[in-house]
Parts: structure tokens; sequence; C-alpha cells
């Protein structure tokens, strides 16, 4: 069942009294708004179940704490696939398929989402969901834009969500140089350097048959109107024109692909997740083209920086007083951090005001690569400093009828 | 290599390989500062867009222009605004054009444009968040059609001025468009709250708690409320 604009922004319980399911404790038991929760469960749905999907699916299914009821992707196949696992680990036919998201946020018996869709469709499911009550977890990059960015965060906090981004790497491939930096052992910090890309490039791949598989207006969503191609849409881990992570209407590239993971886990060694760099400056060495992005407390963050080593800390050496690393909530990695947060209302790991500030990085990178000059970024005003061209780079328009 | 470039776009079908038409997004980088190379650029673009080049090559053109467009290139967009296949890619370059002509264009558009398309022009009414005129979005704000309703909405909340808090709350609040209008009350409510003014914001939560919230919308202002205290 399509499910319309004018349905999904309705406040009625309709979608809840047509689905009905048997032994599940409802929303209004949970710890989902302000009582205290008489059972543990969450109630969960997932959102884009392919790929990284499919592993966040089987994260979440796999907790006790978690009664997982619904799947939603614009690939039947994935869909199906993801109903199947559910059902069997609980022994029933409970699971519904939607191919909309919105019908998963219309359920009121619904607590939590978890995304796994392209970039492009972050921040719109991210945004509705939190208007639909939910909290969310979504994978990384949370981000493809900046404009985006903050409005996922506004309002994240203006429903008071639990909303966490889905890199499981800041946390765990950077252990050594983030406890160096934290226990003080570095001394002084002065920078550390970010080697990732490439940035998305323009996609005009040739029109191929569509598979009955895929809904293709949604799989496109509010990304520019393109014909299908396997390689536009393909999950593949590639950015070298194979996938969908390659393409700027969907992904920034490596750049913030694997970016997410690189500067999350700067932005994180560094401690500088609660703030945005208000300075990009493009340079050039060795006949090489790399960014510095300077903080306002003189922490430097560089990109691509020629003879540099990746995640290397620019310091002095000098033993200061040092300082508990954060970590997880909860068990079970990221996603148990995510859950255990839902019932506490605490801040996830990568909360999305993390999430967002260090995506921050790629995203300020880019434009002044695809600008060739250097920026100033007012991160209170969310805009550039005198660039008005810059400033056009912070937004794109979505295709009709999505608006976040 | 430019030239060379536009007469690419003459036959620019999905499949022919973007590097044909790299040079022109180089040009867009390489005229920053320079008004008359700018301008030159922009007039042969637009001039593009009166062509019958294939779709792929217009939704390019609308994607330079998105960098480097102004008043001059407006009209040719406008023209686009109601074809259903380029719509969104006028819109595109529109939506973050600094030029009081962009706005013009958008709004004359709204009212002959079928459902769909409307809705993208509210919305990039609204994405502009300054120097938008509220009355077509409190028209649209008061359609009968929900989702253009709900759009409306959404409008307002993105612009959040005092005009645009006055139209929301004189708004029937209906099952169909009470989260659109209670988020875009908290936007406006926020941007109040953002230039010191919280009695202002405090009078929107109370609004929102009178019209009988969704329970996401209730933790919300009730939240504004402990924002105002």
């Amino acid at each position: 069942m399509k499910t319309t604009r004018r349905k999904f922004l309705s406040s009625s319980g309709a979608a809840t009294a047509a689905v009905g399911f048997p032994s599940i404790i409802p929303s209004s038991a949970l710890g989902n708004a302000d009582k205290p929760a008489p059972s543990n469960r969450i109630v969960m749905g997932g959102i884009g179940i392919g790929n990284m999907g499919r592993g966040d699916h089987g994260a979440f299914l796999g907790k006790n704490d978690v009664q997982y009821v619904a799947v939603c992707d614009a690939r039947k196949g994935a869909m199906n696939q993801a109903k199947a696992k559910t059902d069997a680990k609980y022994g029933n036919k409970d699971c519904k398929t939607y191919a909309d998201y919105r019908d998963i946020l219309s359920r009121d018996d619904i607590d939590a989402v978890h995304i796994a869709t392209p970039d492009h469709w972050h921040a719109q499911m991210i945004i509705d969901s939190c208007r639909h009550g939910k909290d969310v977890f979504c994978q990384k990059p949370e981000s493809l834009t900046l404009g985006e960015g903050s409005l996922m965060v506004e309002t994240a906090k203006r429903y008071g969500r639990v909303v966490s981004g889905g890199s499981q790497r800041v946390l765990q491939d950077y252990r050594g140089t983030v406890l160096r930096c934290w226990n003080g052992s570095f001394g002084k910090i002065n920078s550390i350097n970010v080697n990732v890309g490439p940035m998305s490039q323009p996609c005009n791949l040739p029109p191929e048959n569509q598979p009955d598989d895929i809904d293709w207006e949604m799989w496109l969503g509010p990304a520019p109107w393109a014909p299908y191609n396997s390689k536009r849409c393909s999950g593949s881990y590639s950015t070298s024109g194979n996938s969908w992570r390659s393409y700027i209407d969907y992904s920034g590239g490596g750049m913030t692909d694997w970016g997410a993971h690189h500067f999350g886990g700067a932005t994180f060694a560094v401690d500088v997740r609660e703030l945005q760099p208000n300075k990009v400056v493009l340079d050039e060495k060795d006949g090489k083209k790399f960014v510095s992005l300077k903080y306002s407390n003189g922490i430097e963050i560089t990109h691509n920086k020629p003879g540099v080593g990746q995640m290397h800390v620019g310091r002095d050496n000098v033993q200061r007083e040092g300082k508990e690393v954060p970590k997880y909530a909860g068990s079970g990695g990221i996603s148990g951090d995510f859950i255990d947060c839902v019932k506490t209302r605490n801040k996830p790991f990568r909360h999305i005001d993390y999430a967002i500030n260090s995506m921050a990085v790629p995203h300020l990178a880019t434009i002044a690569y695809k600008l060739n000059r250097s920026l100033e970024w007012d991160s209170a005003k969310q805009q550039f400093v005198n660039d008005a061209e810059a400033d056009r780079l912070r937004n794109r328009a979505r295709r009709e009828p999505w608006q976040i | 290599m430019l030239d060379q470039a536009f007469e690419a776009l003459k036959t620019y079908k999905w499949g022919v390989d973007p590097k044909a038409i790299k040079a022109i997004q180089d040009a867009v980088v390489a005229t920053h500062g320079d008004t008359a190379s700018r301008k030159e650029l922009e007039s042969k673009l637009a001039a593009v867009l009166a062509t019958d080049v294939p779709r792929a090559a217009k939704d390019s053109v609308c994607r330079f222009l998105k960098t480097i467009g102004t008043a001059h290139s407006v009209e040719a967009l406008a023209k686009l605004l109601h074809d259903a296949e380029l719509s969104h890619m006028a819109r595109h370059a529109l939506q973050t054009n600094n030029a009081p002509e962009a706005v013009k264009a958008l709004v004359g558009a709204i009212e002959k444009a079928p459902k769909k398309i409307k809705i993208g022009i509210i919305s990039s009414l609204g994405a502009r968040g300054t120097d938008v005129p509220i009355a077509p979005l409190a028209k649209a704000l008061e359609d009968k059609d929900p989702e253009i309703s709900n759009a409306g909405a959404l409008a307002l909340g993105a612009i959040g001025s005092s005009e645009a808090v006055k139209a929301l709350a004189g708004a029937k609040a209906t099952d169909e468009n009470k989260i659109a209008v209670c988020d875009a009350m908290f936007q406006c409510a926020e941007n109040m709250l953002n230039h010191g003014k919280k009695s202002e914001a405090k009078a929107i939560y109370s609004t929102v708690l009178k019209i009988g919230p969704t329970k996401a919308a209730k933790i919300a202002a009730d939240l504004g409320v402990k924002a105002c205290a």
C-alpha cells in the first residue's frame, strides 16, 4: 500500500489499527516518552535492509530487548529476505513488509527505526522519523549536505529523540591513537591528518531495463530523476563508478563514505566532536592540493596532506593530565549503545550532533576543493563568511514531493 | 575546450561520459570573481535551456547555473518550472539564486502548477528562508488538499518569521496537517528563542498545546516550554 503524504502527516492512529499484532508490547508501555518501561523490549522496524542494513537488522534482531516487527526496502528481494529472517527468529509470520517507509513511521506501536538507505535519503527519513516520535539509528554518513545536517540536529532536539549515527569504526578502529590523545601521553595536540577519497562524481550512466524487484521512484526519492542503471544503485562499497557511493546525487564518495569513519575517528581523537571548523584552507604541496580545517581552539584537521600518514597526530609529546575515554553504553557495540540510550534517554556515543559535526569536515573540504579556494565557515549561522557562492552549495533542492 | 563542451551538450544523452562537458564545470570555477566572463558563461548556459538538447544536457546546465546563476538566467529557468521532467532541476538552480527575480519566478509559477510541482516550488521557497513573501505560502497552507497544506506549513516553518507564525496560528489544524503545522510552529518558536524572544516562543508552544498535538508534538511542545523558562 502506498502512503500518500496526506496520510503520512495525518495524526490518526489508523495505520496501527490496520496492522495489529499479537504478543507485541505496545509502544505506550515502553520507555518511549516520559513513563518508565515495564518491559525492556524496544519495538523496532528497519528501513533500507540490504547491505549495511542487513548487518544492522541482524544486530538488532539478535538483541533480547528488541522486538523487531517491520521491514522496508525499495527492493522486494532484500525486504522479503529480511522478513523471512525476522519471522524465523520469532517463529511466527508477524513481521510486516513495506515498500514505503512512511507506513512504518505511521505505526504508533513502533518505538525506533534503523536506517541504512543510500545517503540521499538519510535526512528525509531521520527528520520524518523524529516528527513521528521515533528514535533513530542511522548508518553513516548521516548527511549528504551541510544544510540538511543542521536540520537533522534541530529536529532530533526538538522532539527529544535519541538519534545515533552508525559508524562503529569511530570507537573501534583508532583505539591506540584515541587512547594516547585522551590519556595525555601525546601532550598538547595541534593537528591530525586524514587520508581518504575520492570525492563523488557526476553520474550520466545509460538507461538499462529496470528489474521488477526495485521500486525506482522510491529508490531515487528526493534525488534528481535519472534512468535506472544497475551501477547507479548498486550497494557495492566501491567509490570508483560501480555503485551509488560514487555519485554526487547519492553520496559524497569515499570522502564521506569512508570519510565518516576517518573524520569521525579524527574528531573523536582530538576531541572536537562538539565543534565545527571555522576555516577551510586550500593549500598545495609537491603539486598536490590538500585542505586544512582549522578550529577555534587551535586544533587543525588536515586532509590528504602530502607526506603525512593516516591519523598522524601533531603533538608536543609532553605528558599532560588525561581524561576518561568515552565508551558505548550497554552491551553489543554501537547498536547496543543505541538501545541502551533509547531506554535511558541518554546521548548515544555517536549522537547526531557529534555525527553532523564530524560530517561537516568532509562536506566543507569538498566545497573548498570544488570551488578551488579557501573558505571561512560560521558554524553558529551555518553559513560561509562573505561567500554567497559557497553558500549555494550547502543545500540541494529536493525532487518533488519530498520536503524537510 | 569550452566550445567543445557546449557543442557536446547538443547530444548529451544519458550514457555520454560526463568528461565531455567537464570544461563547463571548470569554467564555472575559473570565472569566479570575473563578472564579465561569468555573465557570458551564464548567457550561453541559459540559451541552451531554450533549445531541444536532451534532458540530461538541460539537467547539467541547471546544475552549473546553481552555482553561477543571477537574475540573467532566471527567465530561462522559470520557463521550465511547469515542465514535469525539468521542474526539479530548474528549482535546483533557482532555489539558491540570490536574485529577487528568482523568488518572483517561483512565486509566479505556483498558481498554475500541477499539484506535485506546486509542492516542489513551495518547498524551494521555504528552503530559501528569507526574502520570501508569506502570502502565497499562507494560501497553500489553507489549501483543501492536505499535501499542499502540509507543504505550505513546512515552508512557513522554515521561514520562521512573525508573519509566518501569524499564518500558522490562524490556520485550521486538522488530523491531516497537524504534524506539519505543529512542526512549523516549533521551528518558528525556535527562531524566536534564538532571537531572545522567549515570551513569543512560549506563546507559540502554548498554541500548539491547545490544538491537540500528537504524542510526539506534545513532547516537543513541553520541551519547548521548558526552554522558554
